[in-house]
């Protein structure tokens, strides 16, 4: 079906702008260091009769405050424009690592929080990225592999109508180059994979008629 | 650092304007003329020649509408299908059409709502809102309302009476439909239809998102027509597409008709219908049946 006005996706701009980054940290920084990201990319959607990702952005600042903890927050440029504060904070934890095989896994919860400066509104999300990465060599570019989870609190929605989708599972994949002063990170996330896209005012591009296929690129510079 | 962070945030959030409101419209405004019929761009179905209408019984004109935030009144078209030296003895449906497009699009399916029950039954109003087609301005949600009611006062002045209005919203025009039978300004329809209307700008938004973010997220827009209808008493009827990819009939459709607490109610749920062929798959016959016996119930 030809969608009824491809002028909306302006609506998908932000409307997925809130459960659409890519990961924050998969693998803890070191002790004292301290990195800002910028994080560009969204799902995939048709538009003018060709595939595009969406260009959410967002800023993000972490330090490792021990070998195996990092905290970390953002704030969401993009919805920024739109007159919402929109910031997620949390911290990356590893929680084993296997030096022999070089492959680690690693647990990172966030809260997630937006407020709009035009009716005040506020909404929290939790979140929680369980990763499993592979250090190609040791301490250098890594790939990794996880699920990035997201919760909704309210069991309700607009109309009182009851709200089913309480638990939102995303899994990713995803490869970062390290260097000397600069990481470069690519990540490519299934959102929603179990979830039909359609009916709906965007025609998301995922596999056979669920979710939608994500990509990221994120820019790094360690201090 | 720390300070310029701060201050950058408060700068770009106190200055930032980027809403999604304009977005709900998706006006075609380059033409330079109404052609009806003659009209040759991308329409979802057209009649055959026992839907004509003679050209006597089209009058296409300007109204002047005023929003309540206007100093200013915007000058809009409109077209109105029927003798009108009888719109005071006649039973005339406003044609609220959706958010695309512009009058030559929604011709057709004005021909047909005119053509319901016998030929040349009913009085047919239709504006291009405000940016749409000819018509000067941009839209807003305020500007939907005011053309609209502009129609109802053209049609109040030439003596149609509360007893014969009867409001037709397609999609977005559901909107102006719901609003002005619930809050009735020039005029106070006797029977509303609705067809794939949605049930609000909250439900768009949480359609989309999946999570249950509040639309003051992204837009400034009130429309709420699953709240709008619970003060609607008047007679309602609903039909929207089974197959409607773009409005799902579950979380648009059914909560507006769920939510009527009026005196009539009467659904119609179109197998193989999407979002805007629900005449075409109903079968232009059966659509005209039902809606004649819906108005003259």
């Amino acid at each position: 079906m030809k969608r009824i006005n491809y002028i909306i996706i302006a609506w998908i701009l932000v409307f997925h702008l809130f459960s659409c980054m890519p990961s924050r940290i998969v693998r803890p920084l070191d002790k004292g260091q301290k990195t800002i990201g910028a994080h560009l990319g969204g799902p995939l959607i048709g538009f003018a009769g060709t595939t595009i990702p969406i260009p959410f952005t967002s800023i993000i600042y972490a330090q490792g405050v021990s070998e195996k903890t990092t905290v970390f927050g953002s704030i969401h440029t993009t919805s920024l424009l739109f007159g919402v504060i929109q910031t997620d904070i949390g911290a990356c934890y590893n929680i084993y690592y296997n030096d022999s095989v070089r492959i680690g896994f690693s647990v990172t919860p966030a809260i997630n929080m937006a407020y709009d400066k035009w009716e005040g509104n506020f909404k929290l999300w939790p979140q929680v990225d369980v990763n499993m990465y592979w250090d190609i060599k040791p301490k250098k570019s890594f790939v990794y592999l996880g699920v990035d989870n997201w919760f909704e609190l309210s069991d309700k929605k607009a109309h009182d109508q009851d709200q089913t989708n309480r638990w939102i599972i995303n899994p990713q994949i995803g490869y970062t180059n390290v260097r000397k002063k600069w990481n470069h990170n690519i990540e490519i996330k299934y959102l929603v994979p179990y979830k039909d896209n359609e009916p709906g005012v965007v025609d998301y591009k995922g596999i056979n008629g669920k979710g939608a296929v994500g990509i990221y690129v994120s820019f790094t510079r360690k201090f | 650092m720390k300070k310029l962070i701060t201050y950058t945030i408060i700068a770009v959030t106190l200055s930032s304007c980027f809403r999604l409101d304009d977005n709900l419209f998706s006006p075609d405004n380059k033409i330079t003329e109404y052609k009806l019929d003659n009209y040759d761009g991308e329409v979802h179905f057209v009649l055959d020649a026992s839907y004509a209408i003679p050209s006597n019984l089209i009058k296409i004109f300007t109204l002047n509408s005023q929003s309540p935030s206007e100093s200013n009144p915007t000058t809009i078209y409109a077209i109105y299908i029927g003798e009108t030296n009888t719109i005071s003895v006649d039973t005339v449906i406003m044609y609220c059409h959706g958010n695309s497009n512009h009058m030559d699009y929604y011709w057709q399916r004005a021909k047909l709502l005119a053509n319901c029950g016998s030929k040349n039954n009913y009085g047919v109003m239709m504006v291009d809102y405000r940016g749409y087609g000819l018509s000067d301005g941009e839209p807003s949600e305020d500007g939907l309302y005011a053309d609209v009611n502009a129609a109802l006062k053209w049609l109040k002045g030439n003596g149609l009476t509360n007893d014969k209005l009867v409001m037709y919203g397609y999609s977005m025009g559901s909107a102006p439909s719901c609003e002005l039978t619930s809050k009735p300004r020039a005029m106070v329809p006797f029977k509303l239809i609705l067809e794939s209307p949605f049930a609000s700008v909250a439900v768009m938004v949480q359609d989309a998102t999946v999570l249950g973010m509040p639309s003051s997220f992204v837009t400034n827009l009130t429309i709420d027509n699953a709240e709008e209808i619970k003060n609607i008493s008047q007679p309602f009827m609903w039909m929207h597409g089974v197959n409607d990819l773009f409005l799902n009939i579950e979380t648009h459709g059914q909560i507006v008709y769920n939510n009527y607490q009026g005196s009539y109610k009467e659904a119609h749920k179109i197998n193989g219908s999407d979002h805007s062929d629900v005449p075409l798959m109903y079968g232009f016959q059966n659509y005209c049946n039902d809606i004649d016996v819906f108005i003259k119930k």
